[in-house]
């Protein structure tokens, strides 16, 4: 299969399980927002180091969020149910609390998990916090310098997808970088997904562990690194200088597959030699994402067995 | 099995009928002849609904109640789900100690409406008279739980001794919030003297204007996060006429009661 001239291989992404939540942050204007959302979601690329993974969904307009003001959509993801909450709290506590004029509310209401998080930040107010009722719903206002900050108790828990991911191999580093830039801003504000690295792209894609250091969990992978191509086992094709890679988080299969899709078709420009994947045989998690599947229309393929953990 | 059950009076009522039998609940499970069995209480003397109403339909948690209702009484007492629509005025007691479901009151109710209320909606297009969502004699505890919803005014000590929930009205007389613990009034227009005396930890949104009790202090003057949560969450379910000036405006804070703990609210909106 190719793309306007770019190859698309015969392979598939593999991703695994995660937990999930959406925050939805209010503010002032969208400026303010915005400054909350990008610290919340700062130092969030991998859970391999950051304990989680983070980044904006999308923009919310004034009509589109709970107190009518502008706001922004965040999805945080961990691998684990029990280290979600932490994230989450942590997060808001430093980053959302701290940020004038914003408030947080829940952004996954039919969730029928729930995780506590306005419920023990509430204790910042020391006792002089008050809580709301509002449509079946509790609140919890904590006093602060600025006046009051207002968060949901609760918030809903999702079991996501993580890991979803394509590589663009390119002639040179300019090509790939813009390739990588197409994808991303044609998945752009697409629902259910995050791209949590730096811009939406991966400069160093990670093998799993390391053939010489036995303490690192991750390690350059060395089969894409153009500079290794003569002294390592390499998976590049002749003519490729550059690969760059986007990671997906989502809420769901399809949401990921439907923003690869996307990001893939953008992504196949001049310059680019083939989109191909990350995956380890089938052993790390359920979610294949088979690129010829999904650019041939397929963004149903969702796993028979092997639930998220 | 129908999909409503509808009550007609036969004749005008001259004097107040106690109709605490009436909750959509508890028809949903029985005939139009059992209904009809109920009791009704004229004074002492038990009356059977069915010498009152005509009724039509059986079976059904929808119950509209059609005719001159003023003098009905009790109406829905203890309801706990269902929905109850009244096409007109209804008596004293609308709602009384509800926990869940619907009462819809085209025009006006009497007295006590929703007094005791721990849960569910009354929602009424008219007046209600004094205590609505207030308390039983001797109760510690008024309204726990649901909203009352008035489009027109409230009389006297309204949402007394509340522990929980939402009163909205467009005005209400004297002592609204007497003793409150907990919970929200929210009053569009005029606001008599007295309001939040005794107050704990409740909040009075006073959006057109309130004589501040001596007992409160001034804290600031702010723009209060939950109110506009709490202002658009009832527009948008209500249909409520709430300007936006009053959902993102300026709201001066008063603390009390301090005669009290102190931990209560008076937030009064200011025109800019």
């Amino acid at each position: 299969m190719d793309i306007r001239g770019v190859q698309i291989d015969d392979t598939f992404a593999e991703a695994f399980g995660m937990r999930g939540a959406r925050i939805i942050i209010t503010a002032k204007n969208q400026r303010w927002a915005r400054e909350a959302a990008n610290k919340m979601t700062g130092f969030a690329t991998s859970v391999i180091a950051c304990k989680c993974e983070a980044a904006i969904e999308r923009e919310l307009a004034p009509d589109q969020t709970p107190d009518g003001r502008p706001g922004i959509c965040v999805l945080l993801f961990t691998m684990d149910s029990d280290s979600l909450p932490k994230r989450v709290i942590e997060r808001i506590g430093q980053t959302v609390l701290t940020c004038p004029t914003a408030a947080c509310f829940d952004g996954l209401p039919d969730a029928a998990e729930r995780i506590a998080i306005g419920k023990p930040l509430r204790t910042f107010g020391d006792g002089f916090q008050g809580s709301k009722v509002i449509d079946g719903v509790r609140y919890w206002r904590l006093p602060v310098m600025q006046g009051e900050f207002l968060i949901q108790e609760t918030f809903g828990k999702a079991r996501g997808v993580g890991g979803g991911n394509f590589l663009i191999l390119a002639e040179s580093a300019d090509a790939a970088l813009d390739a990588a830039e197409a994808a991303v801003d044609a998945m752009a504000g697409m629902p259910g997904v995050i791209l949590p690295f730096p811009g939406g792209i991966v400069s160093s894609g990670s093998k799993i562990g390391s053939k010489r250091y036995k303490t690192m969990i991750a390690s350059t992978n060395d089969a894409f690194a153009p500079t290794l191509r003569a002294i390592s086992n390499t998976s590049l094709p002749a003519g490729v200088n550059s690969v760059l890679e986007i990671v997906l988080d989502g809420l769901d299969f399809r949401s990921i597959a439907m923003a690869m899709q996307k990001g893939i078709d953008a992504a196949c420009r001049p310059g680019v030699h083939s989109i191909t994947a990350g995956n380890y045989g089938g052993k790390l998690g359920p979610f294949h994402f088979y690129l010829r599947k999904i650019m041939g229309g397929n963004v149903d393929d969702a796993p028979s067995e092997g639930a998220p953990v | 099995m129908s999909d409503r059950v509808t009550l007609t009076l036969r004749a005008p009522l001259t004097r107040a009928i106690g109709a605490d039998c009436i909750t959509a609940d508890r028809f949903s499970g029985l005939s139009e002849q059992e209904i009809g069995a109920l009791t009704l209480w004229d004074g002492h003397v038990a009356v059977p609904l069915g010498d009152v109403f005509s009724i039509h339909g059986d079976h059904s948690s929808s119950v509209t109640i059609e005719g001159d209702l003023a003098h009905l009484d009790y109406v829905g007492t203890a309801m706990r789900g269902g929905e109850i629509a009244i096409m007109g005025s209804v008596g004293r007691g609308v709602g009384g100690r509800m926990s869940g479901g619907a009462i819809r009151v085209a025009l006006s109710a009497g007295d006590d409406a929703g007094i005791a209320m721990a849960g569910g909606l009354l929602a009424i297009d008219g007046n209600a008279g004094d205590r609505a969502g207030g308390a039983l004699q001797g109760a510690s505890k008024g309204m726990t739980g649901g909203e009352i919803i008035v489009r027109g005014s409230v009389g006297r000590d309204a949402a007394a001794r509340m522990r929980r929930g939402t009163l909205f009205c467009a005005s209400a007389g004297e002592n609204a919030g007497t003793a409150m613990i907990a919970g929200n009034i929210i009053v569009t227009g005029a606001l008599g003297d007295g309001a939040g005396l005794g107050n704990k930890r409740g909040s009075i949104h006073a959006l057109g204007g309130v004589r501040v009790p001596s007992t409160y202090a001034y804290a600031c003057t702010y723009r209060p996060p939950h109110v506009r949560l709490m202002l658009l969450s009832l527009r948008a379910r209500y249909g409520l006429a709430i300007d936006d000036a009053h959902v993102h405006g300026l709201y001066a804070r008063y603390s009390g009661d301090l005669a009290d703990i102190g931990k209560g609210e008076i937030l009064e909106w200011q025109a800019t």
